[in-house]
């Protein structure tokens, strides 16, 4: 990460108005973002007649954790969360392994057809969901996947490897690959400089793109409530989504859903955090 | 190997093995996937199998009536289980076709009235005629219900629950307005709703639902005024002057009148609700299912009323609800499930933990249901409302084409002759002739 | 400064031959054989192949036909160009195809000038960014249907906070009903839309910021050029791959998954906010015409390919 440094005296009157800028951006940025976000915690503590009222309670007059325990007793919400924990696991495990190797050679290899598979790649991704999904369907019948984790997993992994190809793809780019001439005139391989070399300066990249695979499983809905059964590898999307009846909306409830619905990705967030900062610090970025 | 390089090629050597350990997973998972798979795919070819029962239920009383049905059912059917499937109802047809494509559908759904003629075209219900007209319950129902559920003389399902259609009223603001009781003829209903609006109060006089789902009452309207939708063959038998005239006087109530409130064209269930809920609006249209949510929030200040008729009759429908069979390898346990609904107690039991009026004129006229005088003007509209329209393509039509064309007469983008047209040229596309 | 050679797959610098013991060693030694680029991409194009050719091609040929699924009985019989002629004449298309526009170029250049800002700013890495950082991404995390119903309930006509505020502040007169009103509907949209996808420009910038030395800075800026030189000359070149790749994704995204549109207005009121994809998929699964739908989707396609292509090409990213 670039740290603020003044170099010399006249820089540092520029880097202090930069910084307050910065503080500014950041600032305004974030309470775009949070502001949302805090008003559906503050309803996943309210009760239902306390949303659905004349007046605006901006301080609830009653706090209640309802929500949350009737949340965590119906809909087998354990169970579903388990399952999206899964299928997203094996949609970022398969699209970062294929995804990586692919984007690397289509970054520093030139070949026949390069530019035409970088388009495919797209193309597939281009494709609107409607037609995908009957065949689909029949496709996962066939080899016996249907309404399971692995196979919704596969499911996802056709349209967001492509993403990740593309994404890694211009990660590597931004990689100088006379690092990896230099290990291989050292003697590495062409695997040994990928995996010592470029892997390690990626690594911002790589986290982020797995981070993307990741939120796009975990959040993702119509493939999995056409493909999946309650009985079997039902997501938590589809449960949140089930809340949404017709002929009501418990606002408290669903709000309290999307709460809990974040804590998972955001552990897994400080988790990747603190390995790219270890990353970072250990690798060191050289020009 | 520098320190530095010792320790980028241990971290990429991390890398790669957490990556050999993915593989480790994935290989494990889809063996485990698919030995599980192939577990439950056995197990359905057994005789006992459970029965799968998709259905598009989700509030907490509704699956709290479910339950007790189900429970009955297991009394009297000890070995046969049931497994129920809740999908979301907006995306209950899109599942349904996408498994009537793939050849996935269970054993028994949920078939409401207006999908009855898809369901059917896509072969996703087959005809239970032996079954029901062997049922010691068969004549417990009217045939007007029956009727929903028969195309070509075959019948397609057994009847769970109905949706009667009334509206809500708030029986304080009639009567500071002065205003004797519910209107009882359209142009009663277009007066009081003028009558009751008050914009320095803040209130209006009818919740026009201009969102999703305002479409069914809008055709309601249309046919009140007589236009027809469809003639017998399934054909477009719009007829678009009544139908202008229609849309004219019911949205007019919005463009002209200004009684309806300013979200009314996107105003959706919910909103319909939360504005009646929290007295903006004087007047909705809805049915027997939101009774108790209700008068949970206002009590005594409300009180329910038949739809009102315009000149060709009256502005609404019952729409009973069924299930059905889109597969018959389990026709003989399936069919206890499906008639388990029709049993008295069943439907009282859904019908005291839901309040959805139960289709058995036995039950109907349970001292129960009598006694509450919420109930007066359900009873009196099932004597007189008929079904909503049926034909293949009608919900497609009422949602692509009406919805929109109603929303733009409402925003001023179109008149309503102009609107009448487009849905005229529509329902030719839909119905194909 | 060349950051992008590239090599030819079998003309990489020499390697001192040292010859590797054990299987990891062996596996290594693969790479050095000639193929090396194309083995890497077996993997993937296998697995994208296998389960995306079937249905885009089946797709690709439904919309020569025509498939009334609620009508089954009708067949699907081959009707060439029918399908497309129709779309020449539908209003309706022609409404979504124009709001599709907007949509995706309203959009892409939102989110990504606010996520650049963003990340920009957030590479000063300041006190207190860490925890921003984490929270600025958070509307991204946040699953579509409580998004969606949150941004509704936010704008509601009756119980939003928006509104509630805007006319405490003497802004508004009356409550407005932002989703169902014909000018606000659609940049009522596109805020929650902006909200929501931001962050994603954000975490792939920051992550672009973060791979360019500080030193390219320092030596810039010794030889005296300003944050606007050094930004134009150093920044922008340097994070072009990650730009390119980022903005083509999220304008795939764009027309393809309408998530919060869905719950916010569906397609309405009138239709003030339908876009393609959303036409398409009601085309299929409300009026069941998959023959229809099925050519609306090839359009789609085509145009974004076109795009696409011609994106890329501008940028000169694949040239490198």
């Amino acid at each position: 990460m670039a740290q603020s440094r003044d170099l010399f005296g006249s820089q540092r009157r520029t880097n202090w108005m930069l910084d307050g800028a910065a503080y500014l951006i950041v600032g305004l940025v974030t309470l775009f973002a949070v502001f949302p976000l805090a008003w559906t915690l503050l309803t996943s503590f309210k009760l239902e007649r306390d949303i659905v009222t004349e007046t605006i309670q901006y301080i609830p007059h009653e706090l209640t954790f309802d929500n949350y325990i009737t949340l965590w007793r119906r809909s087998g919400f354990p169970r579903l969360m388990a399952n999206s924990a899964v299928v997203t696991a094996l949609s970022v495990a398969i699209c970062m392994l294929f995804g990586s190797l692919a984007a690397y050679s289509i970054s520093r290899y030139r070949f026949w057809g390069r530019g035409l598979l970088l388009v495919f790649y797209l193309v597939i991704r281009m494709f609107p969901f409607v037609l995908l999904l009957v065949p689909i369907f029949v496709m996962l019948r066939a080899i016996h996947l249907l309404d399971t984790r692995t196979g919704l997993a596969l499911a996802y992994t056709a349209f967001l490897l492509p993403v990740a190809v593309w994404m890694l793809k211009g990660f590597f780019d931004a990689i100088p690959p006379e690092l990896e001439d230099a290990s291989r005139v050292d003697g590495s391989t062409r695997l040994g400089a990928l995996v010592r070399i470029v892997l390690p300066l990626a690594a911002p990249g790589m986290i982020a793109t797995a981070v993307f695979v990741a939120i796009a499983a975990w959040n993702e809905f119509l493939f999995a409530l056409l493909l999946t059964s309650s009985q079997g590898s039902r997501t938590w999307p589809v449960g949140l989504q089930l809340m949404v009846g017709e002929f009501q909306l418990p606002w408290g409830l669903l709000s309290a859903g999307g709460v809990i619905s974040i804590v998972p990705i955001i552990i897994f967030f400080a988790f990747v955090q603190r390995s790219l900062v270890r990353g970072l610090t250990a690798g060191g970025l050289k020009g | 190997m520098s320190h530095d390089q010792g320790h980028r090629f241990a971290q990429a050597a991390e890398a790669v093995r957490l990556h050999r350990r993915d593989l480790l997973r994935i290989a494990t998972m889809t063996g485990a996937g698919a030995a599980l798979a192939l577990h439950g795919l056995g197990r359905a070819k057994a005789q006992d199998a459970p029965i799968s029962y998709w259905h598009h239920f989700t509030s907490e009383t509704e699956m709290a009536g479910m339950e007790r049905v189900l429970e009955q059912f297991r009394t009297a059917n000890p070995g046969v289980e049931v497994v129920p499937e809740t999908v979301p109802n907006a995306d209950y047809m899109a599942k349904f076709t996408s498994a009537a494509l793939a050849d996935g559908l269970p054993d028994t759904a949920m078939v409401t009235v207006d999908r009855l003629p898809d369901m059917w075209g896509m072969e996703g219900v087959q005809p239970l005629n032996e079954w029901v007209d062997a049922w010691e319950l068969k004549d417990a129902f009217p045939e007007s219900v029956w009727s929903g559920a028969t195309i070509e003389d075959q019948i397609y399902g057994v009847p769970a629950f109905m949706f009667v259609d009334w509206m809500y009223y708030r029986v304080d603001w009639f009567e500071e307005a002065g205003i004797a009781g519910p209107p009882k003829t359209w142009q009663e209903f277009i007066d009081a709703a003028i009558k009751l609006t008050d914009p320095a109060q803040g209130r209006f006089g009818f919740g026009l639902r201009g969102g999703d789902g305002g479409e069914g009452i809008m055709i309601q309207v249309m046919q009140g005024f007589g236009s027809p939708i469809a003639d017998e063959a399934g054909c477009a038998a719009l007829d678009t002057a009544k139908t202008a005239e229609a849309m004219a006087s019911f949205l007019g109530l919005f463009t002209e009148h200004k009684a309806a409130p300013p979200s009314a064209p996107g105003d959706s269930f919910r909103q319909l609700m939360e504005a009646f809920k929290t007295g903006q609006t004087g007047m909705i249209f809805h049915h027997t299912g939101s009774l108790t949510e209700i008068v949970d929030a206002l009590g005594d200040k409300v009180m329910t009323a038949p739809r009102p008729t315009a000149t060709a009759g009256l502005v609404g429908n019952i729409a009973p609800l069924f299930n059905g069979m889109p597969k018959l390898d389990k026709a003989e346990a399936a069919w206890p499930w499906l008639t388990q609904w029709g049993e008295v107690d069943s439907e009282i039991a859904f019908l005291e933990e839901t309040g959805y009026f139960p289709p058995n004129s036995q039950v109907a006229s349970d001292e129960r249901v009598t006694s509450n005088p919420l109930y007066a003007a359900a009873i009196e509209t099932m004597n007189t409302a008929g079904l909503p329209p049926q034909f293949p393509g009608y919900p497609g039509w009422s949602k692509q084409t009406v919805l929109p064309a109603m929303q733009q007469v409402l925003l001023g983008e179109k008149t309503p002759e102009q609107a009448a047209d487009d849905l005229a040229k529509g329902l030719q596309t839909a119905t194909g002739c | 400064m060349a950051v992008r050679e590239r090599t030819d797959a079998a003309v990489s610098p020499p390697r001192e031959v040292r010859p590797r013991a054990g299987p990891l060693g062996q596996i290594a030694e693969i790479s050095e054989r000639r193929g090396w680029a194309y083995l890497l991409l077996l993997p993937s194009l296998l697995l994208v192949a296998a389960v995306v050719i079937y249905p885009v091609g089946s797709g690709f040929l439904l919309s020569f036909r025509r498939m009334l699924v609620n009508r089954p009985r009708l067949g699907t019989p081959w009707i060439g160009l029918d399908n497309y002629r129709a779309i020449l004449e539908d209003d309706v298309f022609r409404a979504a195809a124009q709001n599709t526009v907007v949509w995706v170029v309203g959009g892409a250049i939102s989110q990504f000038l606010v996520g650049l800002i963003a990340a920009l700013a957030l590479n000063r890495a300041l006190p207190g960014f860490r925890p921003a950082r984490v929270l600025i991404l958070l509307p991204w995390l946040l699953p579509s249907v409580v998004a969606g119903h949150m941004w509704a309930l936010l704008l509601d006509a009756r119980l939003g906070v928006v509104n509630d505020l805007l006319l405490k502040l003497g802004v508004l007169d009356s409550p407005v009903a932002w989703f169902a009103s014909a000018t606000w509907a659609f940049p009522s949209v596109l805020l929650a839309e902006l909200w929501r996808w931001f962050p994603f420009f954000t975490l792939f910038l920051l992550a672009g910021l973060g791979a360019i030395s500080e030193e390219l800075y320092d030596a810039a800026a010794m030889d005296g050029a300003g944050y606007w030189r050094r930004f134009v000359d150093i920044t922008v070149p340097l994070l072009q791959p990650v730009i390119v790749a980022s903005v083509v994704l999220r304008v795939i995204g764009l027309v393809n998954s309408p998530d919060l549109l869905v719950v916010l207005t569906n397609g309405g009121p009138g239709y003030k906010t339908q876009i393609l994809s959303l036409y398409a998929f009601q085309t299929a699964y409300n009026s069941f015409n998959f023959g229809y739908a099925a050519a609306i989707s090839v359009v789609m396609l085509l145009v974004l390919v076109v795009f696409t292509i011609v994106y890329i090409r501008v940028s000169r990213v694949t040239r490198e």
